[in-house]
């Protein structure tokens, strides 16, 4: 398991262990990752963040559209494994939970464990926005070599 | 916003290539794509229309390096072009933390590139977000195409970069321009990151 | 509305139950998903959360008995510190709950749930 922050991993953690979800990842509203279980690489991460934080996007604008309240939950219900989706509040800001479990659990208990983590994320998180990181003088010249690696030239 | 992981020294920032329909923005991740080792990128996840045209959005995961001891990742984004699919561009939009605006050079497209960028400035103040602070760079695409048919980059820049901002010229379709352009923003959001003012 | 009646219907049957001397509340569940089909519940008895842990344990007993060559449990009664709850698996993978005080009638419960779980269609 990966957090982005230290205080999101023991709720997460108690989650994991409760729900016997497969996999979880917390991202923001504009996809980034905050944290996640189960995902090998971490560019993968970042695709179903980017995903997923596009489908709760869509759906909150078709809630606009129909001038119904926000979706609590959106449920993709698969043979082998389902997936859930679930936007929230915390203190720093709109995050979205998704996910993935197998028949070994229920949507029910995922859902019943995912608002008890929730309540304990909101109840532990830090009131002060994260620092910004310290980048050397000379990022320029790190951000120039590595760009070119990147692009092999 | 630029999510900053301490504890792994991870630095992820979100850059939305906006601009008209058939600018060239899935072209220049397409490249990027095609040149970047596959350890270093993820899978490019294109959401189109059955006519290639994009529907909601192109989006490619890479890792830049590392870069004063913080791995840095970046999420590059495109948005559908076509005036139409403006809320699809709002949602794309939130949480930017730098835009390249890819303008079509052709003369004939003068307009469309004008409506564009003002779509540009209408949703970012939706969002409350400060277009004088939002690291912008600007990619003049298919200077390639005979000169009487374009418009070069200084007339582009008259046209366009009222804010005097970073412009590039650019054939995206056979990469002249895509790196110097990714590495204009990347400077650009770094920056604004290290001086820790978040931009949204 | 095509999906009215039923409801009522369930609603009618969750009534019966809940009028049972002791019966603090009825649900019915569906045992694959663990979410609430329809629900008859005194104030402070957090059906969703019921609903998702009884059709977990419904699922592991029904395992248990038939790793042990029996048939899955037709009645089950989980007997707490301050009072019970009753579970009867019915078709269609539904399972009517019921949540019980320790003087509750649990002889006249046990057999008005039995007998709604067989009028479910």
């Amino acid at each position: 398991m990966r957090a982005l922050e230290p205080w999101v991993a023991a709720p997460l953690q108690t989650f994991i262990n409760e729900s016997a979800a497969r996999l979880i990842l917390l991202m923001t509203t504009s996809g980034q990752v905050v944290a996640q279980h189960g995902f090998s690489r971490s560019v993968e991460v970042m695709t179903a963040a980017a995903l997923g934080a596009a489908i709760v996007a869509s759906t909150e604008e078709l809630s606009r559209t129909m001038a119904a309240p926000r979706f609590g939950a959106v449920v993709h219900n698969g043979s082998r494994q389902s997936c859930m989706l679930s936007a929230f509040a915390t203190p720093r800001g709109r995050w979205i939970g998704l996910v993935v479990f197998g028949s070994e659990t229920s949507v029910g208990l995922v859902q019943l464990f995912f608002d008890q983590m929730v309540e304990e994320l909101v109840m532990v998180a830090p009131k002060e926005q994260a620092p910004a990181p310290m980048l050397a003088e000379n990022f320029e010249d790190e951000l120039n070599t590595s760009l070119k690696e990147l692009f092999g030239r | 916003m630029s999510l900053v992981n301490f504890t792994a020294r991870e630095i992820t920032c979100k850059i939305v290539y906006y601009g008209p329909g058939r600018s060239g923005k899935t072209t220049n991740l397409q490249y990027v794509y095609g040149r970047v080792p596959e350890a270093r990128r993820g899978r490019m996840v294109s959401l189109a229309t059955q006519t290639d045209r994009t529907l909601f959005f192109d989006f490619l995961p890479l890792e830049l390096g590392t870069i004063s001891g913080f791995t840095t990742k970046f999420q590059l984004y495109t948005v559908p072009g076509q005036s139409y699919y403006n809320a699809t561009r709002k949602l794309v939009l939130q949480g930017a933390d730098g835009v390249v605006f890819v303008a079509d050079s052709q003369a004939r497209r003068f307009d469309d590139n004008l409506e564009s960028l003002q779509n540009l400035q209408d949703n970012l103040l939706a969002q409350a977000v400060d277009v004088r602070q939002l690291p912008v760079v600007f990619q003049y695409n298919k200077q390639d195409l005979p000169r009487d048919l374009i418009l070069n980059r200084e007339e582009m820049d008259d046209a366009l970069n009222f804010r005097d901002v970073p412009s590039f010229s650019a054939d995206a379709l056979h990469g002249s321009g895509v790196f110097e352009t990714l590495k204009g923003v990347s400077e650009l959001v770094l920056k604004r990151l290290a001086a820790g003012t978040a931009v949204a | 509305m095509a999906g009215t009646a039923p409801m009522i219907a369930a609603d009618e049957l969750l009534e019966r139950v809940t009028q049972v001397p002791g019966v603090r509340g009825s649900l019915l569940i569906s045992a694959i998903d663990g979410l609430v089909v329809a629900e008859r519940l005194m104030d402070g008895i957090d059906g969703r959360a019921v609903a998702a842990l009884v059709a977990s344990l419904m699922q592991r007993l029904g395992r248990a008995t038939t790793a042990a060559g029996l048939e899955p449990p037709n009645f089950v009664h989980l007997k707490g510190g301050s009072g019970s709850v009753l579970a009867a698996p019915g078709r269609d993978d539904v399972v009517l709950v019921a949540v019980v005080t320790p003087d509750a009638n649990l002889g006249r419960a046990r057999l008005d749930m039995l007998d709604v779980v067989g009028r479910l269609t």
